[in-house]
């Protein structure tokens, strides 16, 4: 299993595991709880504010969130800046539309976007309703044991794993 | 610039550099991990989450206690759940690794990152009645194992012995039609 994720060019999950638990360790250590989906949040504000400033100042969901000059802001612009050098620095592959969904829906560029847009949308509609995301209702909240967390996790993992059957219309197992 | 902006720029910059590298920032790898073609990336997120409660665990030991747990409301966590896992499966991106791709130079990544930003400005537009309508009637509160147990330590075990389970059963369940 290691040597065929070696050769792919990927770190093996385990030791990697190890690298994000100690990145998790030390937000805890110096901040709280990492989040992401409340950057989005903070982003919003901190762009909107000066355009419609009692827009924001009426609105729970803005006051009750720091705007840019936030560690919540910093985080995802952070995540962004990592991204950027990990990606430059590696020989893994970078496509603009995955392959396995070129295979079911075709090359247009278009389609993915407009899929993506969309399904950005729900991703972030849901995080606010729930009050976190994949990282800052599920990883930062079972790491404190909350059952909100393991919740959510039970539940997003098995919607995706039903929308990807039927996304890519595979049968159990999937053919690709 | 105080140190709280430079401890998020550090953490955020690692913490997409490792997703990066571990292949959670490609679109294509997650829809494979959902259709139970590779399990790496599920394995690797639920050991993320046991080895943060142990150091979490012993953090607190020390005396640092920064947690904030969030609360648990049936209809609200349960229905975002749902909408989250559609948009996930949809994309392949969370709203985290959006920043990530973005950054790498995934172009659907960033029609994923706008699609987040329209979703959360509908949602803070609509937050004064989805709140009090979906999440307030059924908030059961800040619920936790550790409470439910009577002990962290208790709480701590069960947590690392279901992830445990899922993270075997995952090495036993994905991957079995590992065809591409």
């Amino acid at each position: 299993m290691a040597s065929e994720k070696e050769r792919s060019g990927y770190w093996s999950w385990l030791p990697a595991a190890f690298a994000l638990a100690g990145i998790i360790v030390f937000i805890f250590a110096t901040f709280g709880p990492p989040a992401s989906s409340s950057g989005f949040v903070s982003t919003l504000k901190g762009a909107l504010q000066p355009l419609a400033p009692e827009y924001i100042a009426a609105k729970e969901h803005y006051t009750m969130m720091p705007a840019q000059g936030s560690w919540l802001f910093a985080f995802v612009l952070g995540m962004a800046i990592g991204g950027f050098i990990a990606g430059r620095t590696s020989q893994l592959p970078v496509e603009d539309v995955p392959q396995i969904w070129q295979q079911r829906f075709g090359s247009s560029r278009w389609k993915r976007f407009a899929a993506t847009f969309a399904g950005g949308f729900m991703l972030l509609f849901a995080s606010r309703l729930a009050g976190g995301c994949t990282l800052g209702l599920f990883i930062s909240g079972s790491t404190q044991l909350a059952v909100s967390g393991l919740y959510f996790g039970v539940v997003i993992f098995a919607f995706a794993m039903l929308t990807a059957r039927l996304v890519y219309k595979a049968s159990a197992g999937g053919q690709r | 610039m105080n140190s709280e902006i430079w401890l998020g720029l550090l953490a955020g910059a690692a913490f997409g550099f490792v997703i990066q590298r571990v292949g959670a920032t490609s679109a294509g790898k997650m829809a494979r991990a959902h259709l139970m073609l590779e399990g790496d990336i599920p394995r690797f997120m639920l050991m993320a989450v046991v080895l943060s409660a142990i150091g979490l665990f012993g953090l607190q030991l020390a005396g640092v206690d920064n947690t904030r747990l969030l609360p648990t409301s049936l209809v609200a966590t349960g229905v975002a759940g749902i909408l989250f896992g559609i948009g996930w499966g949809i994309c392949g991106y969370c709203p985290g690794t959006t920043w990530a791709a973005a950054g790498e130079g995934r172009l659907d990544a960033v029609f994923a990152l706008l699609g987040g930003l329209a979703g959360t400005a509908v949602f803070a537009h609509f937050h004064e009645t989805l709140i009090p309508l979906l999440y307030g009637p059924t908030n059961i509160g800040q619920i936790s194992l550790g409470g439910w147990l009577g002990s962290r330590l208790a709480g701590l075990v069960l947590l690392v012995g279901l992830f445990g389970c899922c993270i075997w059963l995952i090495g036993r369940l994905w991957g079995r039609k590992h065809g591409a």
